[in-house]
């Protein structure tokens, strides 16, 4: 199996399968079966087919991440399967002139500065260090991201991190791109920039493999594929187009409908009075919600009316508020400004503990993909635990959740692991969920974004039934064609500063379509000004994480190992003048490291109050020594306050030094540090190279794993589950509901970050390039000798004679 | 890989004796590729995301002694014992070590405490669990590992004490004990109860 890799020969195709036949359970079913296909150097090819159809698992065969069950596969000219099986040294070759772009842009995101992202490729081929440089900058010129090379990804939008992520794989220059759905998480418009990428790639002659459930993406497709049962067959665009839309002919008119621009003063929505109308469902009054550390009003001065019975649809690209607008309702957020009314309950940023039970059993919310939020071994348990929470009887309770699987036709599931089900499926239970609380509002965020047809059809259909059973709903959709199909008002939230409100009645727009297309040339140039204009507060301007500074061009392995060691002797200071030793080094580094110090303070004040408070605790617990002065009978003694001042000087010391540190350095050269460090101990069995990977990757995950934990929280707050309250039974069963799906996220997570660092041909113990390259300079060694003064002088008055404080 | 022994018929992929866990990577469709051996890009991807809960978790501060502010509670634990019960005694020493490497930077001497009772509290509970896989074995791991864990961290909070606290006397610190107790008993308590409920569901994702 260890034969020689061959070179491919010329005008070989890049890809040919021939009777490939893959199954997951073993041979049970085939999810493909006997699929052949050959794809021509140059060609550009779209997959199409529903959920489950397999075609990411083509993908993934094509990019040489995964080896079929039988048949025979060649890639990039090698032939890495066979008859005997898989030929590692084929695929690691063939794999090194393919490339793989997936679904969610953060996933392959393995760092936190852009262009050490787009070098760890280059790195892991061990490409030379000018070329990685020249890699790093044409790759990201090719994606029009060169002004981001040092910003940071996480805080940018998803089409830049997506094309991010494909700078990534552009810098390994590969012959072949594998592109599983790389638009399924964008709006319009960052999709748009994807797809100019992919045609620029086109042009340069790169193969183009793309998987896209998106019927305006296949239009530069040489050929378009079509998975179906197992069998790949040539498709032609029209059939394709029909079988990708859920409605063609609605589609096809929401496409038409051009969007006026909005008014500039916000507008009053209201709907029209039903007779004996109890008020309405949802009202907002002058609404404004700006998050906090920013510096724009996520929502400004909304005011919306929502009537009893209605369906109402929002839309808005990405960012306009829609998210929050629903976080709104269902109280998870107090409004900055304004006030908002559910079901008569009144100033909902006020809430009483009996008004908030009477929201959570009134209004039900099924966030972006609740599938997320699912937790219990059953199907059954899940469906149960918001009703469970409402205080129901198990009589009733067993009801609700018999009548609401029943309803999204998932009663035969009911004693299944919902982590057994499809993707399409889990979405259903989640939304039995919360349908078996019998809201009578029912928010749903984007209940159908990623599902194909079928699913969608499904969720749809439940909506209607809703409806007609007088439920009130307010559907957050970026599908024009499903708000026109299901809701009595379309509301568009605008993204630009001034957010407004603008109404559509459907059915008269619907009766107006001629009029509409008339004007849509008219409307045409003014669509595209919005559209730019509203883009402007997701994109983010560059934006270095790192200033550079004296102290963050350092070694990281100096700065690393002088700072614990500042840090630890800090415990060791016991008088005065050691003390202003400390300040006086802490403001060299603040000076040496550029750092403002206003700044500073405000990222540790926290840690600062704890450390007064802790001080002040360890004052009053000193009894020895004379006393100062008595406060309500208890004596601070001088002792004590010797105490306390060295106590909060002690930490404040160390936690200023480790803001300092993480302040002006960046997780990969704290990586790349760490690394070198390590490697001495790669003799004693230690993965270094492995660890200090893993830990880079951790602090990346981070931030996005805390926020999903907030959303889960949040979720299961709408579903009346609480910690803080309840029998330790119910809090438990609380804590487990957010504990399993906050693991589930990261398990996910780790299963497609493992597909892209294969897609990035990481591999265990490869000789790697570091692009940046560890030296120890001048100033390093001028540094490490400000330390070891800083260490003498420290030495020194720790043993002078003169020590008034012990 | 599961915490129920009695469930008949597990076709679930039993966890080798090696502690590979769930190596999806050695099924059928390995290329050979970056798959294989001990740090597979799976089992590294695993790893950073089970350091980077562990990092998040242990940020987190419950008070749950009222009126004793200064010892908060984290959920870190819970997930060292997951990642152990999981992957093995050595992944249970990763995720505790690496979780909180952040911690160096803000509190050295409490991080390196916090390292300390962590892998006690994990890595024996990961063996045990991986000698005896059943239910059973997983109470009588969450449970020596608690009582080794809840005898260094009482031992080690006294010993560090006295830089917190400066000037106190050996006969004040003895006074936190009771308190010290108390904390920790009910710290491993919910560490150990949470664990034991929710390990069957996530075995089942991972198992998936």
């Amino acid at each position: 199996m260890l034969t020689n890799p061959r070179p491919p020969m010329t005008d070989v195709p890049m890809a040919d399968l021939r009777s490939v036949r893959f199954s997951y359970d073993g041979g049970r079913s085939w999810i493909l079966d006997d699929v052949n296909l050959r794809i021509a150097a140059g060609e550009r090819i779209c997959l199409i087919g529903r959920n489950g159809s397999g075609k990411s698992t083509l993908a993934r065969l094509l990019a040489g991440l995964v080896a079929p069950d039988s048949g025979s596969v060649q890639l990039a000219g090698y032939g890495v399967f066979d008859e005997n099986g898989s030929q590692p040294a084929q695929y690691r070759t063939a794999r090194r002139r393919i490339g793989a772009v997936f679904q969610n842009p953060m996933d392959q995101i393995v760092t936190t500065v852009v262009s050490d992202d787009v070098a760890f490729g280059p790195e892991n081929l061990a490409f030379k260090r000018s070329r990685i440089t020249e890699q790093v900058d044409s790759s990201l010129a090719s994606v029009d991201m060169r002004d981001f090379a040092n910003a940071n990804p996480s805080r940018m939008s998803g089409g830049q991190q997506q094309r991010v992520a494909m700078a990534g794989i552009l810098a390994m220059a590969p012959k072949m791109v594998v592109l599983d759905e790389p638009t399924a998480m964008l709006d319009s418009e960052a999709s748009m920039d994807v797809m100019q990428t992919l045609d620029a790639l086109q042009h340069q002659g790169v193969t183009i493999v793309h998987v896209t459930h998106k019927p305006q993406e296949l239009s530069d497709a040489d050929r378009i594929l079509e998975l179906t049962g197992g069998h790949l067959r040539e498709t032609s665009r029209s059939d394709a187009i029909a079988l990708l839309s859920t409605d063609e002919a609605t589609e096809q008119h929401a496409h038409e409908q051009i969007e006026r621009l909005t008014e500039s003063t916000p507008a009053v929505l209201e709907t029209e009075s039903v007779q004996g109308d109890p008020g309405p469902a949802v009202s907002f009054t002058h609404v404004s919600y700006r998050y906090p550390q920013s510096s724009v009003d996520a929502i400004h001065d909304l005011s919306l009316t929502i009537n009893r019975g209605k369906t109402i649809a929002i839309m808005g690209r990405n960012g306009s508020g829609k998210s929050t607008l629903t976080k709104l309702m269902a109280a998870l957020r107090k409004p900055t400004n304004g006030t908002i009314t559910v079901d008569g309950v009144g100033n909902l940023s006020k809430l009483s503990k009996r008004d908030r039970k009477r929201l959570r059993s009134t209004l039900g919310l099924v966030m972006q993909r609740p599938e997320q939020q699912l937790f219990a071994s059953t199907v059954e348990q899940d469906v149960a635990y918001g009703p469970r929470n409402l205080g129901l009887s198990e009589d009733e309770v067993a009801h609700r959740v018999e009548t609401s699987l029943k309803l999204l036709g998932l009663d035969r599931f009911a004693n299944r692991s919902p982590f057994s089900l499809s993707g399409g499926q889990q979405r259903l239970a989640a939304i039995a969920g919360i349908i078996a609380c019998q809201p009578q509002i029912l928010v749903l965020d984007e209940p159908c974004a990623g599902l194909d047809a079928e699913a969608t059809i499904r969720i749809e259909e439940l909506i209607g039934t809703l409806r007609q059973k007088g439920v009130t709903i307010v559907l957050i959709t970026h599908s024009r064609g499903q708000a026109y199909r299901l809701a009595d008002q379309i509301v568009t939230l605008d993204g630009a500063a001034s957010r407004t409100v603008r109404l559509d009645d459907g059915s008269q727009t619907v009766s107006q379509t001629g009029t509409a297309s008339i004007n849509s040339a008219d409307n045409a140039q003014d669509t595209q000004t919005a559209t730019t204009h509203r883009g402007s507060p997701q994109t983010s301007q560059p934006e270095t994480s790192v200033p550079s500074s004296r102290l963050g061009r350092l070694d990281p392995r100096v700065k690393l190992l002088s700072f614990l060691a500042l840090m630890f002797s800090s415990f060791a200071m016991g008088s005065p003048q050691e003390l202003v030793l400390g300040a006086i080094m802490i403001i060299g580094l603040i000076v040496l490291g550029r750092i403002s110090p206003l700044q500073l303070l405000s990222k540790t004040r926290g840690f600062l109050i704890i450390f007064i408070i802790l001080g002040i605790f360890n004052m009053l617990f000193v009894r020895s020594g004379d006393t100062l002065v008595s406060v309500f009978g208890l004596p601070i003694t001088t002792d004590g306050a010797i105490s306390a001042i060295l106590s909060i000087c002690r930490l404040t010391l160390v936690i200023l030094l480790g803001a300092i540190l993480l302040e002006t350095t960046t997780p990969t050269t704290l990586t790349d540090g760490f690394d070198s460090m390590l490697s001495p101990f790669k003799r004693f069995g230690l993965h270094s190279q492995e660890t200090a990977l893993v830990m880079s990757l951790a602090l990346r995950f981070v931030p996005t794993l805390s926020d999903e934990a907030k959303t889960v929280v949040e979720a299961q707050a709408v579903r009346a589950g609480s910690i803080e309250t309840g029998s330790p039974r119910a809090r438990i069963r609380a804590a487990a509901a957010i504990i399993v799906p906050v693991f589930a996220g990261a398990i996910r997570h780790a299963d497609n970050l493992a597909l892209a660092l294969d897609a990035r041909c990481y591999e265990e113990g490869i000789e790697r390039t570091h692009w940046h390259q560890l030296k120890l300079n001048k100033r390093d060694l001028a540094f490490l000798a400000l330390c070891l003064i800083y260490a003498v002088a420290f030495i020194g008055f720790h043993t002078m004679p003169w020590q008034p404080w012990r | 890989m599961s915490a129920s022994s009695h469930a008949p018929n597990n076709h679930d992929n039993p966890m080798p004796a090696t502690g590979k866990g769930r190596d999806k990577t050695q099924s059928a469709h390995a290329t050979g590729v970056g798959d294989r051996g001990r740090w597979s890009t799976q089992r590294i991807a695993v790893y950073a995301l089970f350091v980077a809960l562990a990092i998040a978790t242990s940020f987190i501060g419950i008070s749950i002694i009222p009126g004793v502010s200064y010892l908060k509670y984290d959920p870190s634990g819970i997930v060292c014992l997951i990642a152990g019960f999981a992957f093995g005694p050595a992944a249970a020493l990763i995720v505790s070590v690496l979780g909180f490497v952040p911690h160096l930077f803000v509190d050295p001497w409490g991080a390196v405490i916090a390292i300390a009772v962590s892998v006690l509290l994990s890595v024996p509970a990961a063996a045990i669990y991986r000698r005896l896989r059943t239910r059973q074995g997983a109470l009588v791991g969450i449970v020596v590992g608690a009582l080794l864990a809840f005898a260094g961290a009482i031992g080690l909070n006294l010993l560090i004490t006295p830089l917190y606290l400066p000037g106190t006397t050996m006969a004040q610190v003895v006074k936190l004990i009771p308190i010290l107790l108390l904390f920790n008993l009910v710290k491993f308590a919910i560490n150990g109860v949470i664990t034991f409920l929710i390990y069957k569901p996530i075995s089942d994702l991972l198992n998936r």
